[in-house]
């Protein structure tokens, strides 16, 4: 049970990891800052770099939403099996879909459907869920939303310049902006790696502690930390390309500054949450940020009603995940053989919707629509074009020279041609 | 409720943000400006610009600071 408790945990953390590179690097990869294979390993290393700064782990998983201890539940292997469970299965429905949701919500939820089964409604803090998950999930886009629009504007009216006699626009260079984008979205990152493979530590710290493999009040061990360091780096280079897409070009089209300006948003936003004791989700934060930047530079239209969707995967993360919980739990309170069917039918079900997404694949090369990479592309085809054209010219030349003596006088001039138009 | 706490987070994020965007986006400006043909001091402009990305690197640093917990405490 403990080994199968410690794997689900490593697989949550991995669904975290690729859920949330969205949340850092969508908008550079959108805006071109970073190619999309370099960001997601930036994202990777920031974030195996975080999880091994931060030691400091939550003590309790749940944060006090469910009523520990004398008076309410003893958290079990079991519960947290079947929490997990409703986690990672809703993140990866969550990751179909293409849709940023909160993976703690997720864990919250199935942890909450885990202990209704285990001991019934009371072991729920209802104060708590609502301070910790339901108002957060309101005003952390709001907050960021706001932060983000006014950054926008601010950017815009910064560097927008004009001819003060003929009224023309004069060089802007807001692509400086693509720099910035480098580091603001590397902080976010970093961000995420020290807070977010600590849930997985926490969780397996408290599986050993339970099973009585560690002395309890103690610290995670090396292996423990090294194991979600890596879990959550990897999950990050996987990239979770759908999210990507709709964080970065789903929403609403990103220009750097706009970036930018979101990227602060969600740094500073985490920061303070974090700093000064109102936690706040990244990815709704992250989200939040998006829309706010499109709100704010004019000709941009926002798409609300991915804006809908994204509410409704918010608004049904906790339930959700809580109902897979509570089904796993019951499965596993029948004995070792629930358990078996429960470990069994999560992973057909892992492994269904990951060849289902096979079907429509998103990948590092489609995620995002950029600029520089049609560009490149389309590059790409003309020179091959010129090539085969220039081959096309010179083998009709060679046939020529054969029989026409004066068409090969004119095929050097030809040839000295080619190369440029090769080069171009 | 911490109503309290919720306020202090969402006035930190908009000053901190709306300070780096200024700086960064008045570098910017004056890398634009620093560029143009006819400018009289380019010299002056362009080091103002990077005056203010450094600021704005120092606003990292001390996010940097904040999110290593080894010099938080």
């Amino acid at each position: 049970m403990v080994a199968l408790v410690i794997a689900l945990a490593l697989f949550f953390d991995f669904t975290n990891g690729f859920h949330d590179t969205a949340n850092a690097m969508a908008t550079p990869i959108a805006t071109g800052a970073i190619k999309p294979k370099t960001a997601v390993a930036l994202a990777a290393v920031l974030n195996l770099v975080g999880a091994f700064l931060s030691t400091e782990v939550a003590k309790t998983v749940s944060g006090g939403i469910i009523r520990e201890g004398s008076g309410g539940v003893q958290i079990t292997p079991e519960i947290i099996f079947a929490g997990l469970m409703g986690a990672v299965l809703w993140n990866m429905i969550t990751w179909l879909k293409g849709l940023p949701s909160s993976s703690s919500h997720a864990l919250f939820g199935g942890l909450i459907g885990a202990a209704v089964i285990g001991a019934g409604f009371n072991s729920v803090n209802l104060e708590t869920l609502l301070q910790k998950v339901i108002l957060p999930a309101v005003f952390a886009p709001l907050i960021a939303g706001l932060a983000a629009y006014v950054c926008t504007r601010l950017a815009y009216a910064l560097t927008a310049r004009h001819d003060p006699e003929t009224g023309s626009k004069l060089t802007q260079k807001r692509g400086g902006f693509r720099t910035g984008q480098i580091f603001t979205s590397s902080l976010v990152a970093l961000a995420h790696g020290t807070n977010d493979a600590q849930k997985t530590m926490g969780i397996i710290t408290l599986v050993l502690i339970a099973a009585g493999t560690q002395a309890p009040g103690s610290g995670p061990q090396l292996w423990v930390i090294a194991a979600c360091a890596f879990a959550i780096a990897i999950g990050t280079y996987a990239g979770g390309w759908r999210i990507i897409r709709t964080m970065g070009s789903g929403l609403t089209e990103v220009k750097p500054a706009q970036g930018f300006a979101a990227e602060t948003s969600t740094a500073s936003a985490i920061l303070a949450s974090s700093h000064l004791g109102f936690a706040l989700s990244t990815t709704q934060v992250a989200s939040g940020s998006v829309i706010g930047s499109g709100m704010g530079r004019r000709g941009t239209t926002v798409r609300w009603g991915m804006v809908g969707k994204i509410a409704l995967g918010w608004l049904f993360t906790l339930p959700a995940a809580a109902i897979v919980g509570a089904l796993t739990a019951l499965l596993v309170k029948t004995g070792v053989v629930g358990v078996l069917i429960a470990a069994i039918a999560g992973s057909g079900a892992v492994l269904f919707m990951f060849f289902y997404s096979r079907k429509s694949a998103v990948s590092h090369q489609n995620a995002v629509e950029v600029e520089e990479a049609g560009q490149a592309v389309r590059f790409a085809k003309k020179k091959a074009m010129a090539r085969a054209r220039a081959k096309a010219k010179a083998k009709a030349e060679a046939d020529a020279a054969a029989n026409n003596p004066k068409a090969a006088a004119e095929a050097p001039t030809a040839a000295a041609n080619n190369p440029k138009e090769s080069q171009r | 409720m911490k109503w309290l706490e919720l306020l202090t987070v969402g006035g930190a994020t908009l000053v901190s943000a709306a300070v780096v965007v200024t700086l960064y986006s008045l570098g910017v400006r004056l890398t634009a400006i620093a560029g143009d043909a006819d400018q009289p001091s380019p010299g002056t402009k362009r080091s103002l610009a990077y005056a203010c990305f450094g600021l704005c690197g120092l606003a990292v640093l001390f996010g940097l600071y904040l999110i290593i917990p080894y010099f938080s405490k």
